[in-house]
């Protein structure tokens, strides 16, 4: 089942650049968190710190009691824990269907026929509605394919925790309402819990079952999405108006 | 009751395979110059072979390749000298003990990347040559010369083992989960990461197997020529060489250093009877021209512009 | 434990050696910040900077410091042919360099090496040779320093100092420094990066030959067509050592790596001194892979 994750007291230093100061939080158990904050807040470097891409400068990580602070991004996926990146990296050379099939040989399940892996793939690809292109190369999908082949993968790790960097962006308005009903209906069936890294306030408000805020690194508030939108502090750090516009 | 899947295997796989054991058993009847040329021509196949698992494979270009085919020379002359093995004795030392050194370098210089690993593996031949020639083990650089017998079939069926071994290992590897893992990490290695795909220690196994293999390629060349020096052992020429055979016949394909590995050779000695020096000149030629114009070698380029190809190629 | 005044020696031997290390090195630093690509085939421009050195002194009787700018002359025409023939089709149009990209360089600059270190053999003595210059010595202390290396220790640092003085004072210069650190920035500034880019790569080649010449001064018994296979390395580490980019960084890497060598042989002779030189590569590379300096 979904794992919990516990992140205590994390600070993370770049040389004399403090992107992340204390932030503590708690995902799991098919929640879906959202985790918002003005440009250069540290929310990426927050997820990247979790998933197990850079390690805390200080604090722990723990996943169900176990620390897991250093552990590198490929065990944290064993644990069903996986990440998506701001800007998609589809293996270019590869096919969708080859791309998602990588996923499954190597994340939770650890498929070892490639010939299994790839029949299953397509089912993922169809839950994105990416099966027409299973069979293209990545390198000749749109940047919104590129987006849903991102979360393809992700979900094929059998993760059930996912940290999703600023999926919802650089989309139109129209690409937008697509999206945030495939992500509804996947994890309705899936059942993941989620970490939404956004800016796309519309996302964020609509999925989020509970919302953390940040800014220059500390977090500034958290609550229900209602709660912080409402927050005088968090209408602050944005100087108002998106947060307002887009409150459920 | 589901009967156990056979396994389909390519016709490169058969082509190569076949040639393998045809070769295999006709070799008692070779007359002994064509089968001393065809000994060295397996030796500097099962040479690119060996890179081709880590550079071939990866995109890591190994500059220093030719540090575990040193290490297995030495490693054979020093078991047959001082030890006095068998040289079958010594071949499987050199290859044990290239595994080592392999794992070892192979444990730092991995972290790297690509342009910096290429460095380091420049600056390693080096290195290995200058703490050989003051470790007193190994006569403080003096050299080790071997009186064994003259045995061109003993040569021939050794390489040929090491070669199908590899061959297969190869086409095992390519086919498998870690065919997908290995190609992931070259297209995108964070990427593959954010998979679950355990990078370094994939690069690290796939190091440790080519070091394994020169390693025991480097002990039947020095078998073959009955001696091993310092300079001649750490010798840049060698790495070169094994880098031309995989870049001409196509990097991380199972026909390519073969095929590779025939041209380096056969270019080898055309010109080197033609003009001593002139063959590295022409070699250096062809690979400069391939690397910019058609980098994926022979093999990699028909397989990317003749689709009907693909299926029989690779 | 060897005599204060033999390291003293070895010392002084190490920072003049290390000055002209630093100009070798400094060439492939400038077309590594530059074109981002590692010409695996430096060595053997180095060795052709030693051998124009010794012809023009054969034919001419030029010694190594006059030879020094004649090889940055032809230097220049080498560096622009290298950037057209196996840069500008990689680089052209592109942000950043591609890992597809960088393994062809290396590959295709390695078939290079091959090709221009067989045509040397083939072409040039298979002796090895040296040019016969010795403008004598001076006493400094109980110094005894060859003159012709205290010139060409001397000329070495100018050639850095110049080229320092180019990349931040002159406009060329400043486009060179801007295309390194951001090519489409450069674009919008209205430069032509495929000029700029071949004018660093030639500035680089230019530098590298002139240090090949300067080089020759301590080598005089040493001039050889296989001496890439030792200057190659050699100016690789310096450059990681120092820092890819950073200009002073080749001064810095240069001393360094010389002193490190002529002071360590006199505690573990030359072969392990020269082992642990390189092998600093390492640990630089693992701790602080953007070089010693800050």
């Amino acid at each position: 089942m979904s794992p919990t994750l516990e992140a205590s007291g994390i600070h993370k230093y770049f040389g004399g650049v403090k992107a992340v100061q204390g932030v503590s939080l708690t995902l799991g158990g098919g929640r879906i968190v959202g985790l918002i904050g003005p440009n250069g807040s540290g929310k990426s470097t927050l997820l990247n710190v979790l998933a197990g891409v850079e390690k805390p400068t200080k604090g722990t990580v723990t996943v169900d009691g176990r620390r897991v602070d250093r552990w590198p991004a490929h065990r944290m996926v064993g644990l069903g824990i996986a990440k998506t990146h701001q800007i998609p990296k589809p293996f270019l050379a590869m096919t969708g269907r080859e791309n998602v099939a990588v996923a499954m040989m190597y994340g939770r399940r650890r498929e070892a026929e490639p010939a299994a892996a790839l029949e299953e793939s397509l089912r993922i690809l169809a839950l994105v509605g990416l099966e027409g292109r299973a069979d293209t190369p990545a390198s000749n999908l749109s940047v919104q394919q590129r987006k849903r082949l991102e979360f393809a993968r992700a979900l094929a790790t059998g993760a059930s925790l996912l940290l999703l960097d600023e999926i919802f962006a650089g989309l139109s308005p129209e690409e937008l309402r697509d999206a945030i009903s495939l992500f509804t209906r996947v994890q309705k069936e899936l059942g993941f819990g989620a970490l939404v890294v956004e800016h796309v306030m519309q996302a964020v408000m609509t999925l989020s079952d509970h919302v953390v805020v940040i800014e220059e690194g500390r977090k500034i508030a958290e609550g229900s999405p209602k709660e912080v939108v409402e927050n005088p502090a968090v209408i602050e750090a944005y100087l108002g108006t998106e947060a307002t516009d887009a409150a459920p | 009751m589901k009967l156990p899947k056979l396994p389909v295997y390519g016709p490169s796989l058969w082509g190569l395979g076949g040639s393998l054991l045809l070769l295999g058993g006709v070799a008692p009847w070779i007359p002994v110059f064509p089968l001393i040329i065809l000994v060295n021509l397996l030796i500097f196949a099962a040479l690119a072979y060996s890179l081709n698992l880590i550079t071939g494979l990866t995109g890591y270009v190994n500059f220093g390749h030719v540090v575990f085919m040193a290490v297995g020379a030495y490693s054979l002359g020093y078991s047959v000298e001082t030890l006095r093995w068998h040289p079958l004795g010594g071949v499987a030392l050199g290859a044990l003990t290239a595994l080592v050194v392999s794992l070892g370098i192979g444990a730092v210089t991995l972290r790297f990347r690509g342009v910096y690993f290429a460095i380091a593996s420049l600056v390693t031949p080096l290195a290995g040559l200058n703490i050989v020639l003051v470790l007193p083990a190994l006569d403080d650089g003096q050299g080790i010369v071997l009186n064994p017998a003259f045995e061109p079939l003993s040569w021939f069926y050794t390489i040929w083992i090491i070669i199908a071994a590899e061959v297969g290992l190869t086409y095992w590897i390519t086919h498998g989960r870690l065919g997908y893992g290995i190609r992931a990490i070259k297209s995108d290695e964070d990427a593959a990461k954010s998979l679950g795909v355990n990078a370094p220690h994939l690069k690290l196994f796939l190091f440790a197997l080519s070091g394994l293999f020169a390693g025991a390629a480097g002990g039947v060349y020095a078998w073959t020529t009955s001696g091993v020096f310092p300079y001649a052992a750490f010798d840049l020429t060698f790495s070169l060489l094994m880098l031309a055979m995989i870049v001409i016949g196509g990097m991380g394909t199972l026909l390519g250093p073969m095929i590779g590995a025939v041209i380096v050779n056969l270019l080898s000695r055309f010109f080197l009877a033609i003009f001593i020096g002139t063959q590295f000149i022409i070699i250096g030629l062809v690979v400069i021209v391939i690397a910019l114009f058609i980098p994926e070698g022979i093999v990699g380029t028909l397989r990317k512009y003749v689709p009907e190809l693909r299926r029989i190629l690779e | 434990m060897p005599e204060p005044t033999l390291l003293v020696t070895d010392l002084a031997f190490g920072l003049l050696l290390g000055c002209v290390f630093a100009v070798i090195a400094h060439g492939l630093n400038l077309i590594w910040g530059v074109a981002k690509v590692v010409n695996v085939a430096h060595g053997e421009f180095i060795m052709l900077g030693a051998y124009g050195a010794y012809f023009l002194n054969l034919w001419f009787g030029f010694n190594p410091l006059l030879s020094a700018p004649v090889d940055a002359a032809i230097g220049l025409g080498v560096g622009v042919l290298f950037y057209f023939g196996f840069l500008h089709r990689e680089l052209r149009g592109k942000e950043s360099i591609g890992l597809q990209s960088e393994m062809v360089t290396l590959v295709s600059t390695f078939g290079l090496a091959l090709l221009i270190g067989n045509l040397a053999l083939l072409l040039f003595s298979p002796n090895f040779v040296g040019i016969p210059w010795s403008p004598g010595f001076v006493r400094v202390g109980f110094l005894q320093l060859p003159l012709g290396a205290l010139y060409v220790g001397v000329a070495s640092v100018a050639i850095i100092a110049l080229s320092h003085v180019f990349l931040s004072r002159t406009y060329l210069g400043n486009a060179i420094r801007a295309y390194s650190q951001d090519i489409p920035a450069t674009q919008l500034m209205g430069i032509n990066p495929t000029s700029v880019a071949a004018i660093g790569t030639a500035l680089g080649f230019s530098i590298t030959m002139a240090g090949g010449a300067l080089l020759s001064v301590w080598l005089p018994t040493g001039i050889h067509p296989t001496m890439a296979a030792l200057y190659a390395p050699i100016s690789f580490v310096i450059v990681v050592l120092g820092g890819p980019g950073k200009m002073w960084g080749s001064l810095v890497g240069g001393i360094s790596l010389a002193v490190i060598i002529d002071v360590g042989q006199a505690f573990v002779g030359l072969s392990l001194a020269t082992a642990i030189a390189f092998l600093t590569l390492i640990p630089i590379l693992l701790f602080r892979p953007e070089g010693i300096l800050r």
